[in-house]
């Protein structure tokens, strides 16, 4: 890499000659290898499928959830260093919970966002902290309809129709890219979340994994953010799996053709 | 002697010094001195504004059952009929709210701020009906340590941490007490009498809060009850509606919350005989 | 020779995207002897291994009670155990002042990851170099957290942490699915156990054993002699499968050390690791 040894890599907020800021890339260096998450924008809401990487069979299934709630109406999920996404949601939480004292009214998606935005922004101006080394999906449903969201580490966001990061990030990206969004039914896109999920980790099959899920959607959860139950999560990993081993024959047929 | 009539029966100069008038004018004198004593006097809240009158509420076998009217008076004046004043806060919990109107707005919304932080971590813990009693009276005797008060009277009624049905009352000086039957503002007099008359022909002593002695109370008996106080209410509390809520929490059935209910089977026979009632005057 | 630049601080990057210095404070954590945790359906244990600096020495502490429903077990640096657990017992405090009611040990875990995510993201602090296996009980049964400095909080079933204690990890990896309906008694053992695994040279006595187990009735701690009967028992288990002389699960008759505010003080004043 021609960063190192320059010098200028090794402090936050500092310039290299051509420009670039290169904690800030390295920061982003530890989002790919992390575990994928991605975020759907549906017609009714928002989904959210994480790649949680089983470090230990020991750990207890179902807890350790790593999507995080930001407010009744809003999710965030983050690919990367787990704490950092904590210590994100944590500052997403307040803002939203200063919105609703000063209005009355639920935070709207993108005045979050550009807030949160801000506060990642803030953590690549000054050398006495890090950037946060996560992206992070934020999505939700307000007045406006849904909103679908990625942070990078540079502060920099997009709106996205379909958003992906972590180590699968490009399996999942082509495979968001060959949906319908947003004209899906967040019903749907469970399950085709799921399915992106299982094929991303095609890669590291040696590690064991489990999937998360969350969804706020109007016509099902009320526009409320929460874990998708237990019954349609089991079924959309049915499904995920079959597709998954459809494929692995599919693929074997063309071996033998071949 | 002094002969200035104005001075007699006063205390003498020459003994205590000169009266210091900048303390009778202590609103000048301090607007002179801005700068050193720019936060004097501060005032707080004085008085409630715009009220809602007595809530009331009664321990049956397995939860509780509260009612409200849904008023909001200004002064004596009816200004708002369609104030709810029982406040959901989940399946087992409710809070009862009197006193001053914009106070019971702030109390909704801390509760609903709580409700958003409990499901930040996935705790899966809910609160319980007397850990939101805690909470609200450690809001309370903060605000009036703060000599701020939210100028409310409440009864918090559902199921506790214990599983049993649970009804608990506090105050804007954070004073707190249970009992099986409960009333805040003007029901104190008017249907805790009532109330209390239930409970003994049922055999209850109402002195003992922690004894299950309200076990032997029907649902039905008790919502019979709570009726026949909101009558009552409406009939001799001049701040009071005939539209009013009831709420039941009970371990089998939940949480159940009926609005817009009118009293019934009232007469106003006896109001002809009473001087100055209703339109011009009869006698 | 090769200097890595990028381990010097918190709050650089090394170019892959790693924090050296808080992979360092994990580090740490080995340095300090093993702990152990594992639970049941209905209590949740603690087994640490205590060590002496010299012989005429105390043992340092291993265990620390956070709440009637709370304890650690610390390994590494045992001054940052203290202050993190310090700051538990405020939490726990200030949950049972507001609400009435035993701080969830999720939210209590969750906090402290929060803390000590910040030692990982500003300069002028370092990471806590300490990890902690965190056992409660609270309304949704028991629980078993380990905390890591880098602010990672995962629940588990069982797990070891500390110096040698793969093995440990490994002996529970075996077993932890028999764990599921043990009584209290059968789960102490089976934590001794695990604790063996990461002896060499050493025994396990009743002055170098610590034992915590929380469930319904709440958390007693086991110290020095209180300890020998589960030493022992562990024995006689091993031998004939399973104790067969007293099926109870009365721990109470073995008249356990509950932490009373004199302990308390002595979590205080020690700082011996």
């Amino acid at each position: 890499m021609t960063s190192i040894g320059t010098g200028y890599d090794l402090s936050n907020s500092v310039f290299s000659p051509d420009g670039r800021n290169f904690q800030v890339e390295y920061a982003g260096k530890a989002v790919e290898n992390a575990g994928t998450s991605v975020g759907i924008k549906c017609k009714d809401g928002v989904v959210f499928a994480f790649e949680k990487i089983i470090s230990s069979k020991l750990l207890v299934p179902g807890k350790n959830k790593k999507i995080l709630s930001i407010d009744k109406h809003v999710g965030l999920i983050a690919s990367g260093l787990i704490p950092d996404s904590r210590h994100l949601a944590n500052r997403a939480r307040q803002e939203s919970k200063n919105y609703r004292s000063f209005y009355k009214s639920p935070i709207p998606i993108p005045y979050l966002v550009d807030r949160i935005g801000n506060y990642v922004q803030a953590h690549t101006c000054y050398n006495s902290v890090r950037p946060f080394g996560i992206m992070s999906i934020i999505g939700g449903v307000d007045e406006d309809g849904p909103h679908l969201y990625m942070i990078e580490p540079s502060g920099v966001y997009w709106g996205y129709l379909g958003a992906a990061a972590g180590k699968g990030r490009q399996i999942a990206k082509s495979e968001l890219e060959k949906l319908d969004l947003p004209n899906i039914s967040c019903r749907d896109a469970l399950k085709e979340a799921a399915r992106i999920i299982y094929l991303a980790h095609e890669d590291q099959k040696d590690k064991e994994f489990e999937l998360e899920m969350s969804w706020i959607s109007l016509t099902e959860t009320n526009g409320r953010h929460q874990f998708v139950p237990e019954d349609l999560l089991k079924q959309a990993k049915l499904l995920a799996e079959e597709s998954d081993e459809e494929e692995e024959e599919d693929e074997d047929e063309e071996m033998q053709e071949n | 002697m002094d002969h200035d009539p104005f001075r007699w029966g006063r205390p003498r100069d020459d003994i205590y010094g000169k009266y210091d008038y900048s303390i009778a004018n202590s609103e000048h004198y301090f607007q002179e001195h801005k700068d050193k004593y720019s936060e004097f006097p501060r005032m707080n809240t004085q008085e409630p504004i715009v009220t809602g009158t007595s809530v009331i509420g009664i321990k049956f076998e397995d939860g509780i059952i509260m009612a409200a009217d849904n008023l909001g008076s200004y002064g004596s004046l009816s200004r708002f009929t369609d104030i709810e004043r029982l406040i959901e806060f989940n399946d087992k919990t409710v809070v009862g709210i009197s006193g001053d109107i914009s106070d019971l707005q702030k109390i909704e919304r801390l509760l609903e701020e709580l409700k958003i932080e409990s499901s930040y971590d996935d705790v899966n813990i809910e609160f319980q009906a007397d850990n939101i009693h805690k909470y609200l009276r450690n809001v309370l005797y903060s605000r009036r340590n703060k000599m701020d008060p939210l100028w409310n009277s409440l009864i918090v009624g559902g199921i506790g941490s214990d599983n049993e049905p649970f009804l608990k009352y506090v105050d804007l000086l954070g004073v707190e007490y249970a009992s099986p039957a409960l009333s805040t503002g003007f029901g104190n007099y008017l249907a805790i009498p009532i109330l209390r008359k239930f409970l003994e022909e049922k055999g209850i002593d109402e002195t003992k809060t922690d004894s299950d002695n309200f076990r032997n109370i029907k649902e039905e008996e008790a919502r019979k009850c709570v009726l026949e106080c909101m009558k009552v209410l409406f009939y001799r509390d001049a701040r009071s509606l005939n539209k009013f809520s009831i709420v039941t929490i009970s371990k089998k059935n939940g949480i159940k919350l009926e609005k817009n209910l009118k009293i019934e089977d009232m007469s106003w026979e006896f109001a002809k005989d009473i001087k100055g009632y209703g339109n011009g005057q009869r006698y | 020779m090769f200097r890595n630049n990028y381990d010097s601080d918190t709050v650089t990057f090394s170019p892959t995207g790693r924090l050296f210095q808080v992979e360092y404070a994990l580090e740490a954590i080995k340095q300090g002897s093993a702990s152990i945790g594992l639970r049941s359906d209905t209590h949740a244990v603690l087994v640490a291994l205590k060590r002496n600096a010299e012989d005429l020495g105390s043992y340092h502490k291993k265990i620390i009670k956070i709440d009637n429903h709370i304890a650690i077990a610390l390994s590494g640096l045992a001054p940052d155990a203290r202050v993190l657990s310090n700051y538990l017992r405020n939490k726990a405090m200030e949950e049972k002042l507001v609400y009435n009611r035993p701080i969830p040990i999720q939210l209590a875990v969750n906090l402290l990851a929060d803390k000590a995510q910040q030692n990982t993201q500003s300069y002028g602090s370092r990471p806590y170099g300490v990890g902690l296996l965190v056992v409660g009980y609270d309304g949704s049964g028991p629980h078993l957290f380990e905390f890591q400095p880098s602010g990672q909080v995962l629940e588990f079933y069982a797990n070891a942490i500390g110096a040698r204690s793969q093995g440990a990890r490994t002996y529970l990896e075996r077993n932890f699915s028999s764990f599921k309906s043990t009584t209290e008694r059968e789960l102490i053992a089976k934590g001794v156990e695990a604790l063996r695994q990461t002896l060499k040279d050493t025994e396990l006595t009743s002055s170098n054993t610590s034992i915590a187990i929380v469930g319904k009735s709440g958390l007693k701690i086991f110290e020095n002699e209180d300890v020998e009967p589960f030493l022992k028992q562990e024995t006689a288990l091993d031998l004939a499968g399973i104790d067969e002389n007293s099926n109870s699960t009365d721990i109470e008759e073995r008249n356990p050390v509950e932490q009373t505010q004199v302990n308390d003080t002595n979590v205080e004043t020690m700082d011996t690791d």
